[in-house]
C-alpha cells in the first residue's frame, strides 16, 4: 500500500508555520476585558486563602458590598466602580503577579495590597505607573512615610502608633508600670518594637524584657519562664493572630503571673479573642474601629448590619473603611475636575479633615500623612462573649 | 556581670527537656516508618496536623466525649496512613530511595491543601483535656501539658523498644528493613509489614499531633516547622534508632530552650541546625544510627 | 524520519545540534523569542521573565541533583546569596551589571562549596538535610544582620545599562533571557566534557567512580559550586527583576519548587530542566485562568490556593509513580513518534 508522504522539507515547513501561528495566537492576551472608559477600577491583591485567609475573606466581602452600594447609588460622579480582586494566599510573588495582571488588563486607579512586603515591593512599580493610590492590610510603620511612599496610606494607625495608644493608656492607668513586649520573628512582628521601647521610656514606663518567638513555634514554655521572671505589669503581644497568645496567658496564669494582657489590631477580632477561652477574660487591645455589634450610634454599622446579618470580622470593617477612603479620594478628585493621577488622589486623601466615617471610627478623622493615628482600647468580656470599650478614643 | 542564676537554668532546662519529649514522640513515628520501609517521611509534620484536625472534628465539631474522640482520631489517622501507603509508597518499592522521599514532599503539599479544603485555613484551638495543675520541681515551674506530653512520649518509646526487640511483628519489621528478599524467603508477608508500619506511624503521629495541638493550636501550616525540627531530631539520633529518637529529642529540646533563653528567640532554629551539622561531621549516621555498608 | 545524518569528523559528531532539522527549529525558536516581547502584554512579559529565571535556577539544581545525584534542599538559599550580593553591591558600589551578576555567582559558589564539604562524610538523605540546615542558616543571616537590612530587606534602584534603566519587564527580558540561554548552553556543553561525565559516574555509583580514579571530594565540590553559581546568577536576576530582596523571599518552599521542577521535567536532562521550570511556573497561572472561566467564579476564588497546593503535590507524586523520567521523556516519545512516522517503532 502506498501512502502519499510529505517530503521532510515540506513537513518541516508546515510544522514550523503551525508552531509560529499557534504561539503568536497564544501571545494575544487571554482576556482583554472590555473596560468602558468611564469606569473606576479598584484592583486588589487579596489574601483570600493562606495564613491570612480569615482577613482576606472579610476584606473581599467588604469591598464587594461597598462597591455594590456605591454603584446602586449612581456611582462616583456618575461613573461606575468595578472591583477586580485576585487571590494571593499572602505570598508576595503571587501578589506582584496579580498586580501586573490586573494593571495590564485594566486602567487601575485604586489598589489594595495584602501585606507589608507587597506594599514595599510594589512601590517602585506604583511610582512608575503614577496613576494609582494604594492602601492595604498592612499597618507597618515603615509605610507611614509620605516621602518614601507618596502614593500609599494606612487604613488606621501604624503599629508603632498602636503601641503608642496602648502605652498611653497604660501610663494613665498605672504610671511607671513594667511593660513586656512579646512579638513574632517576622517583619510584621519586628516593625514597631524599637520605636515603641523608646516611646515607653518617654512615658515613664519601663520595658524589662522583649521576647521574640520564632515563626511557627508551637511550644513557648521557655519563653513563658523568661516572661514570668521579668514580672511585668502589662504584656503586649504583637505580630500574631491567635497562637501562641492563649498558651502564654494560660501558662503565665498557672505560674502565678499577674500581668494584664494586651494585643494589637490583627489579634483583636472578636471571634479570635473569644477562642482564647476563659483565660482570655480581660484581654485588652487597641482597635481603631468599632466592632460589628457596638450599640453606640453609628450609621455605617447600621448599614453593614442591614447588608450582613451575621457577625463580620474586624477585617471586614477594615476593608469597608479602605473602600470608603479610596473612593472618597476619587470622588473629591473628580468633583474638582482633576485627573485621576496618583498625586491628585493622594492630595484628595490628605484633604480629608474631620471626615465623618459614619461612626466606623468613633471620632471624625483627618489624614495629613499616611496614617490615621486614632484608636480605642477594648477589653474582652468572656461572659458576654463580646469586646467592650475600656477607654475613650485616643488620638496621637 | 551576670551572676549565674542556677535556679533559672534548672527551670529552663527542665522545660526544654520536657518539650524535647514532644519531639521524641513525633520522631518515634518517623523512625517506625524508616525502620520498616527505609522511607524518609518528610510529611511527618502534616501527619501530626491531620491527627490534630481529626481530633478537633470529633471532639469539638461532632461533640463526641473525649474517651471516644481520641481513639477515633488515632484510628482515622491510621486509616489515612494505610491509604497513603497503598497508593503512593507501594508502587515505589524497588525504586531508588530518593523517589519515595520526593513523594513524601509532594504528599505534604497534598495534605496541607486538603486540610484547607476540608476544614479551613484558620488557626484553631483544641478542646482542653489535660490536667491543669502546674508541676513543681523545687522552685521550678513545669507546664502540665508539656509534662504529660513528655510522659506519654516516654511510655510509647519504651513500648516501642520492647516491641521491636521481643515481639515477632517487631522482628519482622526489622527483617524487612534490612533485606526485603530474605524476609520474603523467610515467609514474612512484606506488603503487610509495610502497611503495618505506616498505620502504626500514622497513629503515633496522631497522638503526637493531638498533644502538640492542644498546646499550640492547629492550622494547616502550624506543624510544618515542627516537622522540620523532628527531622533534625531523627537525623541527630539516627534515622533507624528508637532510642536515638528519645535521646536526640530530649537533647534538641534542651538546646532550643537554652538558645532561646540566653541568646534570643531568633537563635532557636539556627542553634538546632548548627548542632545538626556538628553531629553529622562527627558521627555521620547520627548518635545511634546503624552504619550503612555500601556494596558495589 | 531523520535520515542521512553522517559525520566526517569527531568534532562534528560531538556537536550539540547536528542536523539540519535541529538548526531550522533552533532558528524558529530564536525568532519567536525575539518576537515575543513585542507582541506580549505586561503580564505575559512578566511571566516570561519569571520562567527564564526559574529555568536558570532549575538547570543549576539539575546539575547537582539530576546529573550528580546529590539531593539539595538549599537552592533557594543560594539564590538568596546571589540576590543579596547584587543588592548590596548596587547599594554601596556602582559596578556594572555584568560584574554584579558574576559576583553574585561567585558568592553563591563559595557558599555552595562550603555546604558541599560535608559531602564526603555524609551521603544521600543526610546530605539533603545538611543543605536544609544551610538554607535555614542563610535565612538567619539575612534576617538578623544590620548590613543585610534585617527583616525589612533591601530595595534596589533599577539596573542601568548604557544609561537606560531596566525598570520594565520588556527591558528586563533582554537581560534575563540571553543570560539564561548562555547558562543553558554552558550546562549542555558541560556534559560533553570529562567533568560532566564524572558527575554522571558519581550519580550512578560513586564508590565505583572513585575506584576508576575520579577524586570524589573534588568533583562533588565542583558540582556544588557550579550548581550554586547558577543559583547565584539566577538570584541576581531575581533581584534585578523584583528590585526588593527580603529574607522571606527565599523560603524552603522555593527550594522544594525547584526540586519538583527538576523531577517533573526529568532529572538529568537539560531539556527536562527547561520543561520542568516552565511547566511548574505556568501551572498556577493556568489554574487561575481555568477558575476564571468557570461559572460562579467569585465564590470559588477561595478554593484556588488549596487546589493549587494539592495539584502541586499530585504532580510530584504522579510523575514519580507513572513517569519517573519526567516531561523530557514525554517529549522524547512524541518526537520519536513524529520521527518514525509512518512506522510505529
Amino acid at each position: 500500500m502506498t501512502k502519499q508522504t510529505f517530503s521532510t522539507r515540506r513537513r518541516q515547513l508546515m510544522l514550523g508555520a503551525a508552531a509560529a501561528a499557534g504561539t503568536t495566537a497564544l501571545m494575544r492576551p487571554f482576556s482583554v476585558l472590555a473596560q468602558s472608559a468611564d469606569e473606576i477600577v479598584i484592583g486588589g491583591s487579596i489574601p483570600i486563602t493562606g495564613v491570612f485567609a480569615f482577613a482576606g475573606v472579610g476584606i473581599n466581602d467588604a469591598f464587594q458590598d461597598y462597591v455594590k452600594m456605591i454603584n446602586d447609588g449612581g456611582g462616583i460622579a456618575g461613573r461606575k466602580v468595578r472591583y477586580v480582586p485576585e487571590d494571593t494566599a499572602y505570598k508576595v510573588d503571587v501578589s506582584v503577579a496579580a498586580y501586573k495582571k490586573i494593571t495590564g488588563a485594566n486602567t487601575v486607579n485604586l489598589y489594595y495590597g495584602d501585606s507589608t512586603a507587597f506594599s514595599k515591593t510594589i512601590n517602585p512599580e506604583l511610582e512608575r505607573n503614577g496613576n494609582i493610590l494604594m492602601c492595604g492590610a498592612s499597618f507597618a510603620s515603615e509605610l507611614n512615610d509620605p516621602e518614601k511612599y507618596p502614593h500609599q496610606f494606612l487604613v488606621g494607625p501604624d503599629y508603632t502608633e498602636q503601641f503608642g495608644i496602648l502605652l498611653k493608656h497604660i501610663a494613665e492607668e498605672k504610671p511607671g508600670a513594667r511593660v513586656a513586649f512579646v512579638y513574632s520573628d517576622s517583619e510584621f512582628g519586628r516593625d514597631p518594637i524599637k520605636k515603641s521601647e523608646a516611646a515607653a521610656k518617654e512615658l515613664g514606663l519601663s520595658v524589662p524584657v522583649t521576647i521574640m518567638t520564632p515563626p511557627g513555634s508551637v511550644d513557648v514554655s521557655t519563653e513563658v519562664i523568661k516572661l514570668r521572671r521579668a514580672k511585668p505589669d502589662y504584656t503586649i503581644f504583637h505580630g500574631y493572630i491567635l497562637a501562641p497568645i492563649p498558651e502564654f496567658i494560660t501558662q503565665g496564669k498557672q505560674q502565678g503571673m499577674t500581668s494584664k494582657w494586651m494585643g494589637t489590631f490583627w489579634t483583636m477580632d472578636s471571634s479570635t479573642v473569644m477562642k482564647m477561652g476563659p483565660d482570655g477574660d480581660g484581654f485588652m487591645g487597641v482597635m481603631p474601629y468599632r466592632y460589628y455589634y457596638d450599640t453606640e450610634s453609628a450609621p455605617t454599622l447600621d448599614k453593614i448590619r442591614e447588608l450582613r446579618p451575621e457577625y463580620q470580622s474586624t477585617a471586614y470593617l477594615q476593608g469597608w473603611l479602605a473602600a470608603m477612603l479610596l473612593l472618597e479620594s476619587a470622588k473629591r478628585c473628580l468633583e474638582a475636575d482633576k485627573a485621576l493621577t496618583g498625586d491628585n488622589l493622594k492630595a484628595a486623601l490628605n484633604s480629608l479633615k474631620d471626615f465623618d466615617t459614619g461612626g466606623l471610627i468613633g471620632v471624625p478623622i483627618s489624614i495629613p500623612g499616611n496614617s490615621i493615628p486614632v484608636g480605642r482600647v477594648y477589653k474582652a468580656d468572656m461572659g458576654a462573649q463580646k469586646m467592650v470599650p475600656a477607654s475613650d478614643w485616643i488620638q496621637l | 556581670m551576670m551572676a549565674m542564676d542556677w535556679g533559672y537554668l534548672f527551670e529552663v532546662s527542665l522545660t526544654g527537656i520536657a518539650s524535647g519529649g514532644l519531639y521524641a514522640l513525633a520522631a518515634l513515628a518517623f523512625v517506625l516508618v524508616f525502620k520498616a520501609t527505609r522511607v524518609v517521611n518528610l510529611a511527618i509534620g502534616e501527619f501530626l496536623m491531620a491527627g490534630a484536625f481529626l481530633f478537633m472534628t470529633f471532639a469539638a465539631m461532632w461533640s463526641m466525649p473525649l474517651w471516644v474522640a481520641i481513639p477515633a482520631a488515632v484510628l482515622a489517622c491510621g486509616l489515612l496512613g494505610a491509604v497513603i501507603e497503598r497508593s503512593m509508597i507501594r508502587p515505589l518499592i524497588g525504586e531508588p530511595e530518593f523517589s519515595a522521599f520526593m513523594v513524601t514532599i509532594g504528599l505534604s503539599s497534598i495534605l496541607v491543601g486538603l486540610a484547607e479544603l476540608i476544614w479551613d485555613p484558620e488557626q484553631h484551638r483544641l478542646p482542653d483535656f489535660m490536667p491543669t495543675q502546674p508541676i513543681m520541681v523545687g522552685e521550678a515551674f513545669l507546664s502540665p501539658k508539656v509534662f504529660w506530653g513528655a510522659m506519654t512520649a516516654v511510655v510509647f518509646i519504651a513500648a516501642a523498644l520492647l516491641l521491636f526487640r521481643f515481639w515477632r511483628g517487631g522482628v519482622a519489621l526489622r527483617a524487612t528493613a534490612s533485606d526485603q528478599g530474605a524476609a520474603y524467603a523467610m515467609g514474612i508477608n512484606v506488603p503487610r509489614v509495610f502497611s503495618l508500619a505506616w498505620v502504626g506511624s500514622a497513629m503515633l503521629a496522631a497522638v503526637s499531633g493531638i498533644i502538640v495541638g492542644s498546646i499550640g493550636g492547629v492550622s494547616s501550616t502550624s506543624m510544618g516547622v515542627f516537622g522540620i525540627s523532628v527531622l533534625v531530631v531523627v537525623i541527630v539520633g539516627g534515622l533507624d534508632s528508637v532510642l536515638g529518637a528519645l535521646v536526640a529529642g530530649l537533647l534538641i529540646g534542651l538546646i532550643e530552650a537554652l538558645a532561646s533563653t540566653y541568646l534570643g528567640g531568633e537563635y532557636k532554629l539556627v542553634a538546632t541546625f548548627l548542632v545538626l551539622v556538628v553531629i553529622l561531621l562527627v558521627r555521620p549516621y547520627g548518635l545511634f544510627g546503624t552504619r550503612e555498608i555500601e556494596r558495589l | 524520519m531523520r535520515i542521512g545524518t553522517f559525520k566526517q569528523s569527531y568534532v562534528a559528531d560531538a556537536a550539540l545540534f547536528d542536523s539540519r532539522t535541529q538548526h531550522v527549529w533552533l532558528a524558529i525558536a530564536g525568532l519567536l523569542l525575539i518576537l515575543f516581547p513585542f507582541t506580549a502584554n505586561e503580564y505575559w512579559l512578566y511571566l516570561g521573565c519569571l520562567v527564564a529565571i526559574n529555568i536558570a535556577s532549575t538547570t543549576g539544581l539539575n546539575i547537582l541533583t539530576g546529573y550528580t545525584g546529590l539531593i539539595s534542599l538549599g537552592q533557594a538559599a543560594f539564590m538568596g546569596l546571589g540576590a543579596y550580593t547584587v543588592a548590596l553591591l548596587q547599594l554601596h558600589f556602582n559596578l556594572p551589571l555584568v560584574l554584579n551578576l558574576l559576583a553574585a555567582g561567585a558568592v553563591a559558589m563559595a557558599g555552595g562549596i562550603l555546604v558541599g564539604i560535608p559531602s564526603l562524610r555524609v551521603k544521600g538523605l543526610y546530605l539533603a538535610i545538611v543543605t536544609l540546615a544551610a538554607s535555614f542558616i542563610a535565612q538567619f543571616i539575612f534576617a538578623n544582620f544590620e548590613f543585610t537590612g534585617g527583616t525589612a530587606g533591601i530595595t534596589m534602584q533599577p539596573a542601568q545599562v548604557l544609561g537606560v534603566p531596566l525598570d520594565t519587564s520588556f527591558r528586563l527580558y533582554w537581560l534575563i533571557v540571553p543570560v539564561t540561554l548562555l547558562m543553558l548552553l554552558g550546562a549542555a556543553n558541560l556534559f560533553r566534557t570529562r567533568i560532566g561525565r564524572a558527575f554522571i559516574a558519581i550519580r550512578d555509583r560513586d564508590i565505583s567512580a572513585e575506584v576508576l580514579g575520579i577524586p570524589l571530594l573534588r568533583y562533588k565540590l565542583l558540582s556544588f559550586g557550579l550548581s550554586s553559581f547558577y543559583a547565584g546568577v539566577a538570584g541576581g536576576l531575581f533581584a534585578y527583576f523584583y528590585r526588593v530582596v527580603t529574607p522571606e523571599s527565599f523560603p524552603l518552599t522555593m527550594s522544594i519548587f525547584f526540586l519538583a521542577a527538576v523531577i517533573v521535567g526529568g532529572m538529568g536532562s537539560i531539556l527536562g530542566g527547561i520543561l520542568g521550570a516552565a511547566f511548574m511556573t505556568m501551572v498556577p497561572e493556568v489554574l487561575r485562568l481555568v477558575f476564571g472561566l468557570l461559572p460562579g467564579a467569585a465564590d470559588l476564588i477561595s478554593l484556588i490556593s488549596p487546589i493549587r497546593l494539592v495539584l502541586f503535590g499530585t504532580l510530584i507524586v504522579g510523575f514519580l509513580i507513572f513517569e519517573p523520567l519526567g516531561l523530557a521523556e514525554l517529549w522524547r516519545r512524541t518526537r520519536r513518534f513524529f520521527h518514525l512516522w509512518p512506522f510505529r517503532n
